[in-house]
């Protein structure tokens, strides 16, 4: 017990600290992410002519391991694009190319999801196409899509370890200069083992019960 | 600047180090198969112990399926590589260390395994009661019903599921190169320590991997649309 408290508590700063990067990071990648994913989404979907570079976009980002798109973001983009300069930003680069691919298509089904009954009823009332998107097809597109959505955040969230390899100061980068440091592997990967299945596990019970709440509510 | 941009695309570097880069990549298989091996094998069990009878194997298997499942797939290899052989070093009074392709396998198999639980349960349920009743009433015993009524049906309706849970296995093979396995990517950085050109190099291994998952995915998407075009007949 003494032994735990020299590790863990003594050190539950730098855990907590951890966290917060990791809640961070993950925060931004999604939020860019669903930016960046709108706009492909609605370039695959209503600009003709640069259809093909959205769809190739698309591939690439959900075609290539998290782990490759971090190395490149974080090795080739600041040579081709003079950007990112900090480690953080490349990792939430990182994070929201890989993301963005994801919810363009998550985006585009659940906008091509809303019956197209509803749309010619919305024009043929005379609300303008914009109004139309506004009003009838977005709300209904948005509760489809809420789950795949979370669930992508998920996904961020699992991820986003990975950027401690970048030299973020994540949980997992943090746990492991802890371990370099103290040498009690045991207790300080375990423990953070722990921590990251009690988040993902929490925030995939809490995206379960949302999903089933909105579905038994709209559906 | 545009020089960059060419360097960016074309692979002279990386045709110069083709060789070792191709052993890295037939690394990447190397783990891949035996770690989908693993975690088909660690998922069918797990998914008997979540449908069986007793209540304490069904909790099990849910425990395992959202163990495995909930963690970072760079975390659980980490911890496999570190801790267990000091655990069993510590309870056996003897050194034990794991070999980083041991550790791969296993981290990368285990968190597979957890999907492949859920897989292999969703496909088995999908089957209707009562077939499996009008098996067992026409005398087939509990393994002849499985044998030959659910598990034809079931293979048939998870199959592109699985067949993407390998797709997902094999990207995941790439983190194998934090813990040292020679593989493309970690070649790569070893090639990259050597040259200081990251560029040519990281890009390539980019465009690399993202063509063999498009073929991979492609051939998934044949092969299961044509597996379930036979599967309604």
């Amino acid at each position: 017990m003494g032994m735990l408290q020299r590790i863990l508590w003594n050190n539950r700063g730098e855990f907590l600290e951890g966290l917060l990067v990791t809640a961070e990071i993950s925060l931004i990648a999604i939020a860019v992410a669903m930016a960046v994913g709108l706009v492909i989404c609605l370039v695959r979907m209503y600009c003709r002519p640069l259809r093909w570079l959205a769809f190739l976009y698309i591939e690439f980002c959900r075609g290539t391991p998290i782990y490759v798109q971090l190395m490149w973001v974080n090795y080739v983009w600041p040579e081709l694009f003079g950007w990112p300069q900090s480690f953080f930003a490349a990792g939430w680069a990182a994070l929201a190319l890989q993301s963005s691919g994801y919810l363009a298509e998550t985006f585009r089904s659940g906008i091509e999801g809303v019956a197209r009954g509803q749309r010619d009823a919305a024009l043929s009332t005379g609300l303008s196409p914009f109004l139309t998107m506004r009003w009838v097809i977005f709300p209904q597109a948005v509760l489809m899509m809420t789950p795949s959505l979370m669930n992508q955040f998920l996904v961020v969230v699992k991820s986003s370890c990975l950027v401690s390899v970048i030299a973020v100061p994540d949980l997992m980068y943090r746990a492991l200069r802890l371990t370099s440091i103290w040498f009690e592997p045991i207790e300080i990967l375990s423990f953070t083992a722990f921590l990251y299945v009690a988040i993902v596990f929490a925030l995939s019970a809490a995206i379960k019960w949302y999903s089933d709440r909105l579905r038994s509510r709209y559906a | 600047m545009l020089g960059d941009w060419i360097q960016a695309v074309t692979g002279s570097l990386f045709w110069e180090y083709r060789q070792i880069l191709l052993i890295g990549l037939a690394t990447n298989f190397y783990v891949f198969l035996l770690s989908g091996v693993l975690a088909m094998a660690m998922g069918l069990v797990a998914c008997l112990a979540r449908l069986s009878p007793l209540r304490a194997l069904r909790w099990c298997g849910t425990f395992y399926a959202e163990l495995f499942r909930n963690t970072p797939e760079y975390v659980l290899l980490v911890w496999i590589h570190f801790v267990p052989p000091l655990i069993l070093t510590l309870l056996l009074r003897t050194r034990i260390n794991f070999s980083p392709l041991f550790s791969a396998v296993v981290a990368l198999g285990l968190a597979s395994s957890g999907y492949f639980t859920e897989t292999f349960r969703a496909g088995i349920q999908s089957i209707p009661r009562g077939h499996v009743e009008a098996a067992r009433s026409t005398g087939l015993s509990g393994a002849l019903t499985f044998r030959w009524v659910i598990l034809p049906q079931a293979v048939r309706k998870m199959l592109p599921e699985a067949l993407n849970q390998f797709i997902s296995l094999f990207k995941s093979t790439t983190l194998v190169s934090l813990i040292a396995v020679p593989d493309l990517m970690y070649q790569v950085s070893m090639i990259t320590q050597e040259q200081m050109r990251p560029m040519p190099l990281y890009s390539g291994a980019a465009i690399i991997y993202f063509v063999i998952i498009l073929c991979l995915s492609a051939l998934v998407r044949k092969f299961s649309e044509g597996w379930r075009a036979v599967g309604r007949a």
